[in-house]
């Protein structure tokens, strides 16, 4: 469906995106992920043809982007980063325009801005100028466009940037609902869009690919010891005596209570290790209840950053 | 061709929908039609010479390069300028459209708003002809062609500088400069001899426009006019493609 080879792109002597390499097939969610500056909005405008790489091409449905483009085009739609309208065209003559320009035409075109217009329920701005909608809708309006001329794919550069959260919540529900009949790529900068979003990853930083998988992936991937949560019936002293006659614990810290009787502590075991039937056992020994026991998982934010850090940390090294 | 229409349709959306194009089309109205009353009752004098005053109203005087120079450029000065400002090329640029398509439909709009501005001065035909029986329509025909050839032209110019610019103005100046330095080329011919000469004049806009309103439509002004249109827009159409490889 897509397939991107050795993507890469200066600007100048600065780079944008260095042999970038993936492939997405049909039905997936993507995300790119990355900070700001990255290189996600110039992998996404190597995708849709606005520019052209100087190494390495990239194929839509077996289309090379640079070789057929048109061809290739006709199965993107794309919501570009700040999403430019036509500001002194109503919504009804810009989604007729862009249409025509996608080659659409008479009773066609006419159903499909009528499908576009429902779907994103732009119905209430189809007579007002673009220039004096709303954000919310003009970010609608955009996905409309990329709509318009029903193609598998959908590319979308930071589809809930700067809406307020009333708004993210309906684009993110349009663009799951959008995602049962379409191929959807988006980037992000915002983690818990891509946790509500996508099923796979694609990690770039500083313009290269660092990982491509599914969030439980990129999760565990960054997951070596296990970190738990427990709560003891048992003052701390006899807590910190059970704790430290485990030998696969790393360490553990004293926790504030709240409320619930009993002393808590965060375990950290040792690489590789799982230690809670170990304390269970223990504890039964000591004939001391546990009245909590709370596995922690590592959020997508701490992956994240995980990644970032280590990858920079490489760098410096090398 | 229905994508290339698509685009000349916006264009025209975008004059009529912002008083720039009622703006202009007045003061053309306006200039042209006092040029005409003044051409007008100086060769009404008994001592004026056996010229037509359509003659010199297509190309016959300063004020006609002055209208053609000053129309081209404010209806071509936004055509790349703003899609560039205002980011838009992106998702025209990302559509699937070719470049070609792109620049002939901005081309068709600013012509066509040109051909109506143009139109309006039918009625200076008629005046004359109702005062002069044996008017003589063949270089009025003529002179017609000429303005629309030399309109294309222009236009092309205009479009071009519009392209590679990300500002009306700059695009403005730009056009203008091409523009006066061909319109120039007279100097180079008047101040020149021999072979030179002859070259400079077959660029020399002023002799080219001077032949059409005599009704003298020479092939090698046609190839000229047309060949520099097709260069310039050949050349906007590039600018398109650079901006991907930037």
């Amino acid at each position: 469906m897509i397939e991107a080879i050795s993507l890469t792109k200066m600007y100048g002597t600065k780079k944008g995106v260095e042999n970038i390499s993936f492939k997405i097939d049909k039905g997936e969610i993507v995300g790119f992920l990355g900070p700001n500056g990255a290189g996600k909005t110039t992998t996404m405008r190597l995708l849709t043809g606005f520019l052209y790489p100087n190494d390495g091409d990239a194929y839509i449905e077996r289309n090379s982007i640079i070789e057929k483009p048109l061809i290739a085009r006709k199965y993107i739609g794309y919501l570009s980063e700040n999403n430019p309208l036509y500001e002194d065209l109503k919504v009804k003559e810009y989604l007729d325009f862009r249409g025509r320009v996608k080659g659409l035409k008479g009773k066609e075109l006419k159903n499909r801005i009528d499908y576009v217009v429902e779907k994103c329920e732009i119905r209430d701005v189809i007579s007002k100028l673009t220039g004096s909608c709303s954000k919310g809708y003009r970010q609608r309006i955009g996905i409309a466009d990329a709509l318009i001329n029903d193609p598998p794919i959908l590319i979308l550069d930071e589809p809930t940037q700067g809406l307020d959260p009333a708004q993210i919540y309906h684009t993110r529900e349009l663009i799951k609902s959008l995602s049962v009949e379409h191929t959807v790529i988006l980037s992000t900068h915002i983690l818990s869009e891509v946790e509500a979003i996508c099923s796979r990853v694609l990690l770039i930083q500083k313009g290269n690919l660092i990982f491509d998988g599914s969030l439980e992936e990129m999760k565990n991937a960054f997951k070596k010891n296990q970190v738990l949560d427990v709560t003891f019936l048992c003052d701390e002293t006899k807590g910190r005596e059970i704790l430290s006659s485990i030998k696969k614990i790393d360490r553990f810290e004293k926790l504030q209570n709240e409320g619930e009787g009993g002393s808590s502590f965060v375990i950290y075991s040792l690489e590789g290790e799982d230690i809670r039937e170990e304390i269970f056992w223990k504890c039964f020994e000591e004939r001391i209840p546990i009245l909590r026991l709370n596995e922690k998982k590592k959020s997508l934010e701490e992956a994240f950053l995980k990644i970032i850090s280590e990858e920079s940390k490489e760098e410096e090294i090398q | 061709m229905n994508k290339l229409l698509a685009i000349t349709k916006k264009e025209l959306l975008h004059y009529f929908y912002s008083p720039m194009a009622y703006v202009v089309l007045w003061a053309f109205l306006l200039i042209n039609g006092f040029l005409f009353y003044v051409i007008l009752s100086a060769l009404s004098k008994t001592a004026s010479p056996p010229v037509s005053p359509l003659s010199i109203i297509f190309g016959g005087s300063f004020f006609f390069y002055l209208l053609t120079i000053v129309i081209t450029v404010v209806v071509t000065m936004r055509l790349g300028a703003e899609e560039r400002k205002q980011g838009t090329f992106e998702t025209l640029l990302t559509s699937p459209i070719s470049d070609f398509e792109i620049v002939m439909g901005k081309f068709l709009a600013a012509f066509i708003f040109y051909v109506v501005a143009w139109l309006f001065t039918l009625i200076y035909v008629f005046i004359v002809k109702a005062y002069q029986k044996d008017l003589d329509f063949g270089p009025i025909i003529s002179s017609y062609l000429g303005t629309l050839l030399l309109g294309m032209f222009f236009i092309s110019i205009g479009l071009f500088s519009s392209m590679i610019s990300k500002n009306q103005i700059v695009s403005a100046v730009i056009a203008t400069l091409i523009m006066t330095m061909l319109l120039g080329i007279t100097f180079l011919e008047f101040i020149s001899s021999g072979v030179t000469r002859e070259i400079f004049h077959y660029f020399d806009i002023l002799t080219i426009m001077d032949n059409f309103s005599k009704g003298i439509v020479d092939s090698r002004n046609l190839i000229y006019l047309l060949s520099g249109t097709a260069f310039f827009i050949a050349l906007s159409e590039k600018s398109l493609e650079a901006r991907r490889w930037q």
